[in-house]
């Protein structure tokens, strides 16, 4: 084998292991003004404000593009429909308020909910389809999983599973909390053990907006 | 017998590479056996950088880039191999492997990421938000956040308690520290402390220390009643707070001063609180750290952008040590 025939397998073995390696080298941290999804209907209306402070306004269906810090909010009355990328959809029952986060790591990129009040509906898939959201009591890590979360003004924290399995974690606890079950997260204590719940009643709320 | 060939060849030299790889990772294991080395990391708000310096030698090791927006202030895990870094422009926690030198996640806190400090288990990091008037609880080994609690305004300053059943928060809008219980998550009382309260640390005897930065004064918390036991003027604009002993002398409480440019030193006994010396240092200094021995001091200056290490027994200059700009808070994690 020649000195540069030599060179070029090392060098390509080179490439073979930097691609292997999580993450792949450089990767950017969450970048502001890079489109995260959309919001796509809204039963009465949806405000986004942008971390700018602009305010855009959702009725009825539509496309409007979401970016990472935008803050979601609808009111009484009001419910929406998002798409995250890749393909996570969201619902937004009324009086919900969720701000559109990001955890950055070397693995790749986990796209975050933060919920402070109201409810939401979410389906998430696998790998970069994971979805977390954050409450102010609690953390639902849904993977393969389609989910209710309530969240009161006190950030009390209500999970219904609809489908797959859960992770939800407070700062005293993980519980794991499978289909048709339920489990609550409050301030100061562990999660609940998880109990049986009507998941289809739990989710109906959404009927109207997903339609 | 079978005869040599190719495929033989390969399996010989990948078995050569693998005993290569053994030994290498033998002696790897040999030299981490050894402990890592002592380190003084310094976080740069204007550089979004946190300079690593050897804390024998006084030479720098590394400029990791935090991936964020004003790198503010700094925790080190117990057993050195983690550092978190505020990031306050961003509103996000760095988390940096110490050993690979490099920021492997960055999270989401809230708006205006001031101040990180660790349970004193290490299982969690809480950053208090001066935007948002929030702590975020931050889970050390899968960077989740698992809740926040809402505090006064302008949360600046965080510390625990020695039996970690209260955190103590200081909150510049409201001029108090508040003192949550860790157990219910819940504020049970905020303490009046002065002008602008800022930095928060535990010190040597289990009480808290804090500082008014825009006012002159520190002022001491007594965990077992809840209450400010004490108080003295230092001087304007008093930022961060160290300890360490002048030989026989001490537990002494270190004091930089930004609008004097020195480090005051204070008799470290809340009942007698005196100031025993004022240390010349460089221009404004903000960020102190001590070594575990209390023989030297580490302080760094927002505006000549240096360390300087100072021994604590002739109260003398070291050395000193070039940063990066504006450097706000330094650590020390021991060997």
């Amino acid at each position: 084998m020649s000195a540069r025939a030599g060179s070029a397998v090392g060098l390509a073995i080179a490439l073979a292991v930097w691609s292997l390696l999580p993450g792949g080298g450089v990767a950017p941290v969450a970048a502001q003004g890079v489109p995260v999804g959309t919001a796509q209907n809204a039963v009465g209306t949806l405000v986004v404000v942008r971390t700018d402070g602009i305010e855009h306004r959702l009725q009825g269906r539509g496309a409007l593009t979401l970016f990472e810090g935008d803050v979601l909010r609808t009111e009484a009355g009001s419910q929406a429909l998002i798409q995250l990328r890749p393909g996570i959809p969201v619902a937004l029952n009324e009086r919900t308020t969720l701000k559109i986060l990001s955890r950055w790591e070397k693995a790749g990129t986990m796209r975050i909910l933060r919920v402070s009040r109201g409810g939401v509906w979410a389906k998430a898939g696998d790998g970069a389809r994971q979805l977390e959201i954050e409450t102010p009591a609690a953390v639902a890590v849904a993977r393969d999983a389609e989910i209710d979360l309530k969240v009161t003004d006190a950030g009390q924290s209500a999970l219904t599973v609809v489908q797959g399995t859960v992770e939800l974690g407070t700062p005293f606890g993980v519980c794991s909390v499978r289909a048709g079950t339920a489990s609550v997260g409050a301030r100061g204590t562990a999660c609940t053990a998880p109990q049986p719940a009507n998941a289809t009643a739990a989710v109906s709320w959404k009927q109207a907006v997903t339609q | 017998m079978r005869g040599i060939h190719m495929p033989d060849l390969k399996q010989a030299g990948i078995i050569v590479f693998s005993l290569g790889l053994i030994a290498g990772c033998a002696e790897m294991q040999v030299k981490e056996e050894e402990g890592p080395r002592a380190r003084v990391f310094v976080a740069n708000e204007s550089s979004n950088s946190v300079t690593v310096v050897d804390g024998d030698s006084f030479q720098v090791v590394a400029t990791v880039d935090a991936r964020n927006h004003a790198t503010h202030d700094l925790a080190v895990s117990r057993d050195g191999r983690w550092l978190f870094a505020t990031n306050l422009a961003s509103g996000r926690l760095s988390a940096i492997n110490t050993r690979a030198l490099e920021t492997v996640a960055s999270i989401a806190t809230g708006d205006r990421a001031h101040v990180v400090t660790l349970t004193n288990d290490n299982r969690q990091a809480w950053v208090a938000n001066i935007g948002d008037n929030t702590i975020s609880i931050v889970d050390t080994s899968t960077f989740r956040i698992l809740g926040t609690i809402a505090v006064g305004k302008g949360p600046t300053g965080l510390t625990f308690s020695r039996d970690g059943r209260f955190a103590y928060v200081s909150t510049q809008g409201d001029k108090t520290v508040e003192v949550i219980d860790t157990v219910s998550h819940r504020v049970l009382k905020a303490i009046p402390v002065g002008t602008n309260p800022h930095f928060l640390v535990l010190g040597p005897d289990g009480r808290i220390w804090g500082t008014n930065t825009g006012g002159t004064d520190i002022y001491v918390i007594d965990p077992a009643t809840q209450d400010k036991v004490g108080a003295i003027n230092v001087g304007p604009a008093p930022q961060q707070i160290a300890f360490g002993f002048k030989g026989l002398q001490g537990p002494n409480a270190y004091v930089t001063v930004a609008g004097l440019n020195r480090v005051v030193v204070v008799s470290a006994d809340p009942t007698n609180l005196r100031i025993l010396e004022q240390i010349d240092v460089g221009q404004r200094p903000n960020g102190i750290s001590n070594n575990r021995e209390g023989t030297r001091l580490f302080v760094v200056h927002e505006n000549s952008n240096d360390l300087k290490v100072i021994d604590t027994g002739s109260s003398s200059v070291l050395a000193t040590v070039p940063v990066g700009r504006k450097p706000i808070r330094v650590v020390y994690h021991g060997s």
